[in-house]
């Protein structure tokens, strides 16, 4: 979730390599990789109960952090319904085009921090996209900083699942330490074929162990990391929880248009965490 | 053995129940669901033609001919393309190409897809006016145009989405474009497209469909007005991001009218207004709200204004549904920035169409830029309705105001001329027709008529809501071209005066002297003798006795005139009591035969008539002045 820029020209050319592999992966799982199904359940959250979202499990990143969390984004997060709320069985993430305490838009992001945290395991969640110019969901973990006497990157970010509103039928998973963060991020990007990620949902979620992320998508491990692939050191030994949020704006997407509709929502049917 | 078959039919029926109730548990189907019967073939061109018979090549009309071939050597990751050479806009052989590819057999079953796609590129970078689908050349049913396509020089694939895909069960009209050189400064270019076809992307989707290009539009109209909605569009996301907008025929979309004893809308988006009151057209695509609405409100009933009666061949007309009106550049040219005038031809009631225009301050009717200015110089009068919508105040005004642009042929130089006529509250009636006719002579600083290029309406907002129509030309032949109409009634109903029909009163004068400027004398038109005034300020006529005309009901009168503005009949009785009627001049089409009630002369002794009198001005014939029953 660390400010990534990139030339275009590189991104052109890992994209094109992105395709190539998903064919490779999605036809047969390389011999060389860790797969494992980590299946004992240690935390859901099915979104069953209407209302405010379970205060035992998530709590809120209120208005525009620093310079717009670091990225320049142009939303306000709240904790009102009008922007986050559990509904229909879902937990519903609703971003609005509204004058908001200096903002122009609001929105909202959610977080597992000092409630719910785990180092490894399996963290998935099934996820409906908002679309369009500039919006930018995400489903992501972060380190604990250890009472704040770490900082990021060394504390690592492991981007389960981004997605650019603008590019509707791809997303992407990364990952952040020293001397990987922003820009340099490790990440390889994931695209559905036939299908978008706005018009139906979709299960995110990786598998981390000890010197191992896999990441998947449905039923399609597109990608693994290890400790060989990142030019500094493994940062992902340790306590991590969950962020959900719909930026709007900002590096990573660019801001909006006049062809953005708003409001836009990101649905999330389930998060489940695995051991 | 009879059993047993009787076995296999019941068993044979139940499993048809089972069949039915899975699928009525899947999904409902719709009364207008058909059996798709149809090849669901989505490929039009794929370095060759996919199917689509041998006749299936139809240029549009004034589109060059010959402008398509299949290129050997390009083609999209092959070496076939189909090629369209877009020919100059001087080219005598046609100055666009356009043509629609319709399969030459059955259509298509094309309702497993989502869009059309293709690759193109161009000889430079163009946008083509428009690409698409639907067009068939019959009903053109479910249309798809996407207009302003950018195409560069490089090979790109582009998307056309159908905006609702469960339509296309059966269609012929697979492919269109047209492609012209307005943006290219009249050069031709080249334009090639590859693998056209029907596919199922998957990633087309956010369906936001509109009418009235999603404008939420106020009408203001009457009963029996139609008004045929327009911007009918349907816009989709797609993978690339890009929002793909299309223009989609009415049989895309379900029309709904919220109230159907005001206006009703049927299919085609035509909306009927039946009844006073408020209605809102709103409308779906595939289930979804369409963006836009068009806000009705219905003043009920409508009075028309006079249909012209002005011979067509006298006649050059700007505005009328009684004569081929001249080309305009516009009826209302929104002139910027001090003109808040808006509407111009919105309305049509019963097939009569009528301009609107509100928040009136000025407004031109243009025929000066894209067309060719209007030689007037032969006609002699200029007509109009107007019916101001509202009060008129004392202060108010509207000016009517004839714009010629002279030899020269452009606004501006030393030729230009233009003169106006000023209504007031003395002339125009509230929320009534007033029919203005006028001498041109009367726009006397309209110094050339030859090249006449507007006509402006001026109110400086004294006057903001006015209805017009019926904005034409005529010339009015100074001398009657015909006789006027030989009476028919019985001599024994009537007492003529003056009438070749009958036997007129012995003795009387048609010109005394009672120090008139008018000029009498007595001419024959096509044979007929007629009385004729020149140069009329008074004119009496002493009959040759006293009459008693109290057993007659009415006075006729055959008059013609086509320069006077003021023309009034008295009727005189000993004392002298006299009693004027107004006649209305000058007369537009011909003679007139004139009824007047006797009654409307009182207090005219009706017993006791000894004269008759006209007064008013210019020339004035006429005929058959008797009393009758």
């Amino acid at each position: 979730m660390g400010s990534s820029i990139k030339n275009k020209l590189s991104i052109t050319v890992f994209l094109f390599t992105v395709v190539t592999l998903v064919t490779f992966i999605s036809c047969s799982t390389d011999e060389t990789q860790t797969v494992t199904n980590l299946t004992s359940l240690t935390m859901s959250d099915e979104f069953n109960a209407p209302g405010t979202p379970d205060p035992t499990i998530w709590g809120y990143d209120i208005g525009t952090g620093q310079n717009g969390w670091g990225n320049n984004e142009l939303q306000y997060y709240t904790d009102r319904s009008e922007n986050i709320i559990v509904e229909d069985g879902m937990l519903k993430f609703t971003v609005r085009q509204e004058s908001f305490e200096g903002s122009n838009y609001t929105s909202a992001r959610v977080l597992t921090r000092g409630k719910f945290e785990q180092k490894h395991g399996r963290f998935e969640a099934r996820i409906q996209l908002p679309w369009g110019q500039g919006i930018w969901p995400a489903f992501w973990l972060l380190g604990d900083d250890s009472n704040g006497t770490e900082v990021w990157p060394q504390i690592g970010e492991i981007d389960i699942m981004e997605n650019r509103g603008q590019e509707p039928t791809l997303v992407s998973g990364a990952i952040h330490g020293p001397g990987y963060s922003g820009g340099e991020s490790i990440f390889k990007s994931y695209e559905l074929t036939n299908d978008r990620f706005d018009t139906g949902f979709h299960v995110f979620g990786v598998e981390w162990g000890e010197n191992y992320i896999n990441y998947y998508v449905d039923d399609v491990l597109y990608n693994q990391i290890t400790p060989a692939d990142v030019p500094g050191e493994w940062v992902f030994n340790d306590d991590f929880y969950i962020i959900m949020n719909v930026a709007v704006g900002g590096g990573f997407v660019g801001s909006p248009t006049d062809s953005t509709v708003f409001p836009q929502e990101m649905l999330v049917d389930y998060v489940r965490v695995y051991q | 053995m009879k059993n047993k078959r009787l076995i296999k039919i019941k068993r044979a029926f139940v499993l048809g129940l089972v069949l039915t109730l899975t699928l009525g548990c899947e999904r409902d189907l719709t009364d207008d669901a058909v059996p798709a019967t149809f090849a669901k073939v989505g490929q039009v061109f794929i370095d060759d033609f996919i199917s689509m018979g041998s006749n299936f090549y139809f240029p549009f009309e004034g589109s060059k001919l010959d402008a398509f071939s299949v290129d050997t050597e390009e083609g999209y990751d092959s070496s076939s393309s189909y090629r369209i050479d877009v020919p100059n806009s001087n080219d005598p052989t046609g100055n666009y190409a356009g043509a629609i590819l319709r399969i030459d057999g059955a259509g298509r079953d094309l309702s497993g897809y989502d869009a059309l796609t293709f690759w193109a590129k161009a000889s430079q970078g163009v946008s083509v006016d428009a690409v698409g689908f639907g067009q068939d050349f019959l009903e053109n049913k479910f249309q798809v145009n996407a207009s302003d396509l950018s195409v560069g020089t490089n090979w790109a694939k582009y998307t056309i989405p159908i905006p609702d895909p469960s339509k296309l069960t059966e269609e012929r009209g697979v492919f269109w474009y047209a492609a012209g050189t307005q943006a290219t400064g009249g050069s031709g270019y080249v334009v090639w497209f590859d693998d056209i076809q029907f596919e199922n992307l998957g990633t087309v989707a956010q369906p936001r469909p509109a009418i009235l290009f999603g404008n939420n539009q106020a009408e203001e109209t009457f009963t029996g007005a139609t008004i045929e909605l327009t911007g009918l569009t349907q816009t989709y996301h797609l993978a690339s991001g890009i929002d793909q907008t299309v223009e989609a025929a009415p049989n895309y979309f379900a029309f709904t009218s919220s109230n159907i004893s005001v206006a009703t809308v049927n299919e085609l988006g035509v909306v009927s207004i039946v009844g006073g009151g408020e209605a809102i057209i709103t409308a779906t695509l595939d289930g979804v709200d369409a963006d836009g609405s068009l806000n009705i409100t219905s003043l009920g009933s409508f009075s028309p204004a006079p249909v012209p009666t002005v011979n067509a061949t006298n006649v050059i007309s700007i505005f009328s549904d009684a004569y081929t009106n001249e080309p305009v550049d516009y009826y209302n040219g929104y002139w910027a920035p001090y003109q808040t005038t808006q509407g111009q031809d919105d309305i049509e009631v019963d097939g009569d169409n009528i301009i609107k225009y509100t928040e009136l301050n000025f407004v031109g009717v243009q025929f000066a830029v894209d067309v060719s200015t209007i030689d007037v110089s032969q006609m002699t009068h200029f007509h109009v309705d107007i019916q101001v919508q509202g009060n008129i105040g004392s202060g108010d005004y509207l000016q009517v105001k004839l714009q010629d642009i002279g030899a020269d042929n452009a606004f501006g130089g030393t030729d230009d001329s233009a003169d106006q006529l000023t209504l007031t509250n003395t002339t125009l009636v509230a929320d009534n027709w007033v029919s203005i006719d006028v001498p041109i002579s009367d726009f006397a600083a309209l110094t050339s008529r030859s090249n006449l290029a507007q006509v402006v309406f001026i109110s400086d907002a004294t006057i903001t809501d006015v209805f017009v129509d019926n904005i034409y030309f005529y010339e009015l032949s100074a001398v009657p071209s015909e006789a006027a109409p030989t009476p028919t009634l019985p001599e024994a109903n009537v007492i003529s005066v003056f009438s070749d029909a009958y036997a007129n009163v012995a003795g009387s004068e048609l010109n005394p002297d009672w120090g008139q400027g008018t000029v009498v004398t007595q001419e024959s038109v096509v044979g007929n003798n007629t009385l004729k005034y020149a140069g009329l300020d008074y004119q009496g006529l002493q009959l040759g006795t006293t009459q008693d005309v109290s057993g007659m009901t009415h006075l006729h009168i055959d008059y013609f005139t086509a320069n006077s503005t003021a023309l009034n009949a008295f009727l005189i009785s000993s004392g002298p009591v006299e009693k004027a009627k107004a006649l209305t001049v000058p007369t537009t089409s011909g003679w007139v035969s004139l009824e007047i009630p006797l009654a409307d002369f009182n207090p005219v002794d009706l017993a006791d008539i000894i004269q008759l009198k006209f007064d008013g001005n210019g020339d004035v014939y006429l005929d058959n002045i008797y009393f009758h029953n």
